[in-house]
């Protein structure tokens, strides 16, 4: 699509409740040169308040380049994007504004630490957008405790001198305190043991269900994406795939597997249960909630 | 924000440039660099000029690759060149200046044609300089550049200078800058999630934006540092005791042929240099 065509384009019907909203997406790097890279080809999608959307793909999908799209640190070269009301692909949109309203989490968040203290660290970003002193410390307080440290302990120490999971919760508390409508995270849980990533995961939940946080979370974790996920986006070559409930798309076996993906422990043995005839509620997603499942069957069976 | 550094960018290949021996590159590249600085007049700058373009032609690396090293220096360039046009006085008392101003007493800004002279031949020199330099990083490999400057250096082990060591921190200094570039790239945009400005107020704002991107890449520095000191000790990394090279470097008739091409038509920029009491009547090769 030409600059042109994108100006004079009728304006799109965004649907209400609409978070995140996308229209033939395309971006290419390097365009001038031999080794230009399409990375987004025609996204077509659109997110609701309040959904849990993950978004997987094999390396070179073009997932972080759209998840950039999403405030701005990369701009919209061609379609359109809008992101909370903000138009993306106009020429000035107001970037304070909106980086305020999406909170971004990158690969490892803990390298992005740099202040004196773990709370100058956390008040970084509410200073950037220009909220008074005496409310910073209380809205890093809160965002602190929220990712389960404590303020008093940990708030005059150096960044530096915590442990890596601590790291991650005081950086994540950095965005956090923001009180971003959308929480978009780079594979969170990467590099945490399996109890730091349930932390992590239990808090974004928590954030998803209580607070109404609309999550987009890239992950290569597939078991992760299975259990917490409303929604499922495959990238391949720039390119939505897929986008469907995590249970419908991991039935799709053979697709999955000839995307180099993963099908999670659960879903293949849910769909092995499926293909014997039992059926398990599309709801049943974890470990226990199958167990459960499985057991309900079983009485019903046996009465 | 940082893609378009071009310092040390190979230039894949496998011209006769490409193929030279890299130390034999680097020696005959010093004698260039130096050379040039015993040019005196325009027709042999042009004479130059001809050499490093052919040596380019050869490598068959693009001319617009070896030109965007200049982006880098074009502020130094141009600021270099009005300076000595406007403070270069003339060749001697009795030459005239080609404009001159002089707003009030005592204060007068001339122009001379000597100036002019100057000006334009050390905006030749240094691009002579700098783009002779990149086609030899162009044209070589870090890792060949390295060995050279190991191999040209083994001399200094008589002094117990540590060659090797010298050598392995260049190459390591080499291979992380691009990881470098990455991470800072990826802190910059991090930050500017956070809501970083990097854009906007005065110059002590400006200065001060960038701590949020200095702290991180000086500690993430120091992390990947201690993760490769790790990674080599686990390895039995123990300098350069009984090491051997998996390419051995060997001359060939490409290095006789070209360091005698340029090793002559340098010699000739010397004896001119010298010779410039008695030759001078020979115009064209002095002014």
């Amino acid at each position: 699509m030409s600059k042109s065509e994108k100006l004079t384009s009728p304006q799109l019907q965004i649907p209400q409740n609409s978070a995140i909203f996308a229209k033939g997406l395309n971006f290419t790097y390097n365009v001038k040169s031999n080794f230009a890279k399409h990375a987004l080809v025609d996204v077509d999608l659109s997110v609701a308040k309040g959904e849990f959307v993950a978004i997987v793909g094999h390396t070179g999908s073009g997932k972080t380049t759209f998840v950039q799209h999403l405030n701005a640190l990369i701009r919209v070269q061609s379609g359109c994007l809008n992101v909370l009301g903000h138009d993306l692909s106009a020429r000035k949109p107001d970037l304070k504004a909106l980086r305020q309203q999406v909170g971004m989490v990158f690969q490892y968040p803990e390298y992005q630490l740099f202040a004196d203290t773990v709370l100058a660290d956390v008040c970084f970003g509410l200073k950037n957008f220009g909220i008074d002193k005496d409310k910073r410390e209380q809205m890093a307080k809160e965002a602190l405790e929220l990712v389960g440290l404590d303020f008093n302990k940990i708030k005059d120490k150096s960044p530096f001198d915590l442990s890596g999971g601590e790291k991650r919760r005081v950086a994540l508390a950095g965005v956090l305190a923001m009180k971003p409508q959308i929480l978009v995270m780079d594979e969170p849980t990467a590099g945490l043991d399996p109890r730091g990533k349930t932390e992590v995961l239990t808090l974004v939940r928590r954030l998803n269900e209580q607070e109404g946080v609309t999550v987009l979370m890239v992950s290569h974790d597939m078991n992760e994406v299975y259990e917490n996920a409303d929604r499922v986006l495959v990238f391949r070559d720039g390119s939505v795939v897929y986008d469907l409930p995590p249970r419908e798309l991991f039935r799709l076996e053979e697709e999955i597997e000839a995307m180099n993906l993963e099908v999670p422990a659960m879903a293949a043995f849910c769909n092995e249960l499926e293909r014997q005839g039992y059926r398990i509620p599309d709801k049943c997603k974890t470990v226990d909630e199958v167990f459960d499942a499985v057991m309900a069957l079983k009485e019903a069976r046996d009465v | 924000m940082f893609r378009d550094v071009t310092f040390g960018q190979y230039y894949p290949g496998s011209s006769f440039v490409h193929r030279m021996d890299a130390r034999v590159k680097l020696v005959l590249t010093l004698l260039f660099l130096v050379g040039i600085f015993f040019v005196q007049s325009f027709v042999v700058f042009g004479f130059v000029a001809v050499l490093l373009l052919a040596i380019i032609f050869i490598s068959r690396v693009p001319l617009r690759s070896v030109l965007k090293s200049i982006k880098g220096i074009i502020v130094l360039l141009i600021l270099t060149a009005i300076l000595n046009v406007f403070f270069t006085k003339g060749a001697d008392t009795a030459e005239q200046p080609l404009w001159s101003w002089s707003p009030w007493n005592g204060f007068s800004v001339e122009i001379y044609v000597n100036g002019l002279k100057t000006a334009g031949k050390i905006f030749l020199r240094l691009v002579l300089l700098v783009m002779g330099s990149s086609v030899l990083t162009l044209t070589t490999t870090p890792v060949d550049l390295t060995h050279a400057v190991e191999s040209l250096l083994k001399p200094l082990k008589l002094i117990k200078f540590p060659v090797h060591e010298f050598a392995l921190i260049m190459s390591l200094t080499l291979s992380f800058i691009p990881s470098l570039i990455d991470e800072t790239d990826r802190i910059i945009r991090a930050q500017k999630a956070r809501g970083a400005d990097f854009d906007t107020g005065g110059l002590v704002k400006r200065a001060k934006a960038f701590v949020p991107i200095l702290i991180p890449l000086l500690v993430g520095g120091f992390r990947r540092a201690e993760e490769l000191a790790n990674a080599m000790n686990s390895r039995c990394y123990e300098g350069a005791t009984k090491r051997t090279c998996m390419r051995v470097m060997k001359l060939s008739w490409r290095d006789f042929v070209a360091s005698f091409l340029v090793v002559a038509f340098f010699t000739g920029v010397f004896v001119l240099y010298g010779m410039r009491n008695q030759w001078n009547f020979i115009t064209w090769l002095y002014y």
